[in-house]
């Protein structure tokens, strides 16, 4: 495929984006529950019939399609029920949030992931690769909540080292060495976490692609020619092996928001999963639009830039046509 | 800073589970407990309760006369807004003028007829009929707000400039992050009981409170009982609330066959309330009285009807009904077959999402006896709209107000008060339990008041459109080092919120 044939998946990313945007505009008829039931009716609220009527009369307006596509490109996504702010504002304050917590899990257990599978597969059959390979499986099928609750129990209840709470010290006056010290403090157990959760899988997809590269014949050259085995590991073999990483990386982007809810609601740490989990319990539509809507095309767009990244990781993928 | 005391904080960290309950005013905060006294640092009432009952706030005397069914209301001439202007009597008649155009969802002015300034610190509230709960849901409730601010506001939904939070109570709003979940309050230097024991109030989101306040992170929060024992012998003070919250069982009384009394009989006589705290909850919690209040109310009635449990009467009144059992031993009438949906749903109780297994022990309860069940999970909000629209068949849920005014009993039993809530039974076909419910909210003297709500539990129970199953142990811990005694408020703050934030924990 070359440059020109990729662009061709253009067309098709923008018509799955309008089917990701009428998707969502229709998402408050499929879902059961309301915004007056959630807010209104506890036991302490006087509302009398009029004033329901009215809450549900101005709680169930709704714009066009053609007015929601315009807001939604002019960046007018509305107001949030339950919060009363713009919901552009509610996103961009959570969005740093789970970008540090997810974004620095990914990378990092990519990373040592894909070194540490690189490593495994070249000592095939050495104590040390079953040995990994054993218990990354095992570590594998332990959901983040276990991994949550053993690290919440162990370094922030026993040991009391780390918060159990927050992303950072609320109001407090740090400087920015300080801030950022009291930032790492907040981030490592939900960190830990995270990166415990995701470095078996990319292990072990590493280290799987990694034995499959090692059986080509063209090890074998590069071996006759001589060259340095970190050379044959990391230059010949390893770059073929990163595809597979990278596919990976690109789909789990797609949990970006629910991904991190556990960790996010063990921890109390704040992020998009919070936002949306608060507001779908309070039936604050416009903000579940908005952050499924948002984060449906954040998927797509990393997809579509990975397309690109095929082509310059592998240049048989750019060839291939 | 006016003053130094010896005994003067600089911090209480208060943890909360959800984090954010909406900005701190009245338009603002969301229409539940949490949200509610988030408000009450920031804004005063006209009266306030303690330990004890009621206390002086804005009105540091108040009376009333039957004749002219009024009440009189003298301010403290010392209260002052944040904004350093007096209160006087026309915020108050204000504040009632402007809930009456633009509610407040918390409390009804319906009743008022007229408010009226007489001199700066005096004000009389006249009523257009007796309501008996107004001291409670009114001068206990209704948050005072300066006239010279809102009198220009025409939208207070959206109004949230600064102004927006300018109280007459002993913090002032400082910041609400809504990413983070946490607020923060200051004390108002010249609070008119004066500046408060607490220089700042911080709220966090901490979802473990175990281990907030095991590590110091948070001062004060409510805790599960289970983590009571680790809690105190860590040093924490575990203080315990009187039980004004109930797990409820909800009937649709509506349709067959639980439209006949004697089928909610045998599914009371069925349901063992004792096993469902002993497998549920480990013991922590007791057993609800059938007529909602319980025996920590002041008009609790000793002589309402109980069901006990008993298969046997539950069985032989499923058989009066002409029920009988199929060949696995189910219930059947006339070849159909008696199946019935219980929907369950974790509850969020003070803002932390409770897990339980009631729904399952009540599955099993009632198999038992030969009535099939199916038993269906569902998120709150879906379950909260299906009884909404009696769109189901029995429900399991849960609220608190129980131990605040009796007034509660008609917005959990008539339709015309609990229309709109989803923990209401909204059951009017006894004609004598509409009309107690009516002669209580107008009789004025509290003994006779008494009689008339002791009957109703009586009756209510008897008629039995919803069960009560348990109320569950309310408890919270706090840090005794800051030095400050925090309690549950007897009969809940304001309306009844069981949450032990009360803001004369903090005045001297």
């Amino acid at each position: 495929m070359n440059n020109s044939s990729r662009k061709q998946y253009i067309p098709a990313y923008i018509l799955a984006g309008l089917v990701m945007l009428a998707a969502s505009y229709s998402l408050p008829r499929w879902l059961p529950g309301d915004f007056v039931t959630a807010m209104y009716s506890n036991s302490h609220v006087t509302l009398t019939e009029n004033q329901e009527l009215e809450l549900r009369a101005y709680y169930t307006q709704r714009p066009n399609f053609g007015r929601y596509l315009l807001d939604f490109f002019t960046f007018n996504w509305g107001y949030s029920y339950a919060f009363l702010t713009p919901i552009s504002g509610l996103i961009a304050g959570a969005l740093p949030w789970t970008l540090l917590l997810m974004g620095t899990a990914h990378v990092l257990s990519m990373v040592f992931g894909f070194i540490a599978g690189v490593e495994a597969a070249w000592r095939r059959g050495a104590m040390i690769e079953k040995a990994g390979v054993g218990s990354m499986t095992i570590l594998q099928g332990v959901p983040e909540l276990g991994i949550g609750v053993i690290l919440l129990l162990f370094f922030a209840f026993h040991l009391e080292w780390f918060p159990a709470a927050g992303g950072e010290t609320a109001y407090v006056n740090y400087t920015t060495g300080r801030w950022v010290l009291d930032l790492s403090h907040h981030l490592a157990l939900p960190l830990v976490t995270l990166f415990l959760a995701y470095f078996p899988g990319n292990f072990l997809l590493a280290r799987g692609s990694m034995v499959m590269v090692l059986g080509q014949q063209y090890l074998e050259t590069a071996r006759a020619k001589g060259l340095p085995p970190i050379r044959i590991r990391y230059a010949h073999a390893a770059r073929n092996a990163l595809l597979p990483m990278v596919t990976r990386f690109g789909l789990r982007i797609a949990f970006m928001v629910t991904g991190v809810l556990v960790v996010e609601t063990i921890y109390a740490y704040p992020g998009l999963g919070t936002l949306l989990f608060n507001a779908i319990a309070m039936r604050d539509l416009p903000l579940i639009q908005a952050i499924v809507l948002f984060s449906s095309l954040v998927v797509l767009f990393v997809n579509l830039c990975l397309e690109f990244v095929y082509g310059l990781l592998d240049p048989r993928v750019k060839h291939a046509s | 800073m006016p003053f130094l005391f010896a005994d003067q904080v600089a911090e209480i960290r208060i943890g909360d589970g959800k984090g954010d309950w909406g900005y701190p005013n009245p338009f603002g905060h969301y229409p539940r407990g949490p949200g509610y006294i988030r408000m009450s640092w920031v804004f005063d009432t006209l009266i306030w309760k303690d330990q004890k009952g009621y206390v002086p706030a804005l009105a540091e005397s108040w009376s009333y006369d039957p004749d002219r069914m009024a009440f009189t209301f003298h301010l403290n001439p010392n209260a002052k807004w944040h904004d350093d202007q007096p209160v006087t009597a026309e915020d108050v008649t204000f504040t009632i003028d402007f809930f009456k155009k633009h509610p407040y969802h918390w409390i009804n002015v319906e009743d008022v007829r007229l408010a009226s300034a007489q001199g700066t610190h005096k004000v009389v509230v006249y009523l257009s009929k007796p309501y008996s709960p107004f001291l409670s849901d009114i001068g206990g409730t209704m948050p005072i707000m300066p006239r010279h601010i809102w009198q220009s506001v025409e939208n207070p939904g959206t109004y949230n400039d600064s102004g927006a939070f300018i109280g007459s109570g002993p913090y002032r709003f400082m910041d609400f992050n809504k990413t983070q979940g946490t607020y923060l309050y200051e004390a108002f230097d010249d609070y008119y009981q004066g500046r408060p024991k607490a220089d700042r109030i911080i709220y966090i989101r901490a979802g473990q409170p175990l281990v907030s306040l095991s590590n110091g992170q948070v001062d004060l929060s409510n805790i599960r009982s289970d983590m009571a024992e680790h809690l105190r012998q860590k040093g924490l003070v575990i203080i315990k609330d009187e039980r004004g919250w109930n797990k409820k069982l909800m009937i649709n009384h509506k349709k067959t066959p639980f439209s006949d009394k004697r089928f909610r009989h045998a599914l009371a006589f069925a349901i063992d309330q004792q096993e469902i705290i002993d497998k549920s909850h480990r013991g922590f919690g007791a057993p609800a009285s059938y007529g909602l209040l319980s025996i920590d109310h002041d008009m609790y009635n000793p002589d309402t009807p109980t069901y006990a449990y008993n298969p046997e009467k539950a069985r032989s009144l499923m058989e009066a009904m002409g029920y009988q059992k199929d060949l696995d031993g189910f219930y059947q009438k006339d070849g159909n077959p008696l199946k019935i949906e219980l929907l369950s749903s974790n509850i969020t109780v003070a803002g932390q999402s409770i897990v339980d297994r009631d729904g399952e022990v009540i599955k099993k309860q009632l198999e038992q006896v030969g009535i099939r069940i199916d038993l269906v999970n569902l998120e709150q909000a879906t379950t909260d709209s299906k009884v909404r629209n009696w769109d189901f068949d029995l429900v399991v849920s849960g609220h608190g107000g129980i131990s605040g005014d009796a007034r509660i009993l008609n917005e959990m039993i008539s339709s015309k008060y609990g229309e709109g809530s989803v923990n209401s039974a909204r059951y009017d076909s006894s004609p004598k339990l509409n009309r107690l419910l009516e002669e209580q909210m107008m009789e004025m003297d509290n003994d006779r008041r008494k009689t008339i709500v002791q009957s109703i539990q009586k009756v209510y129970a008897e008629e039995l459109p919803a069960i009560s199953l348990y109320y569950p142990d309310s408890l919270s811990a706090y840090n005794p080092d800051k030095g400050i005694v925090w309690f549950y408020t007897k009969g809940g703050i304001s309306k009844g919120i069981p949450i032990p934030q009360n803001k004369m924990a903090l005045i001297r």
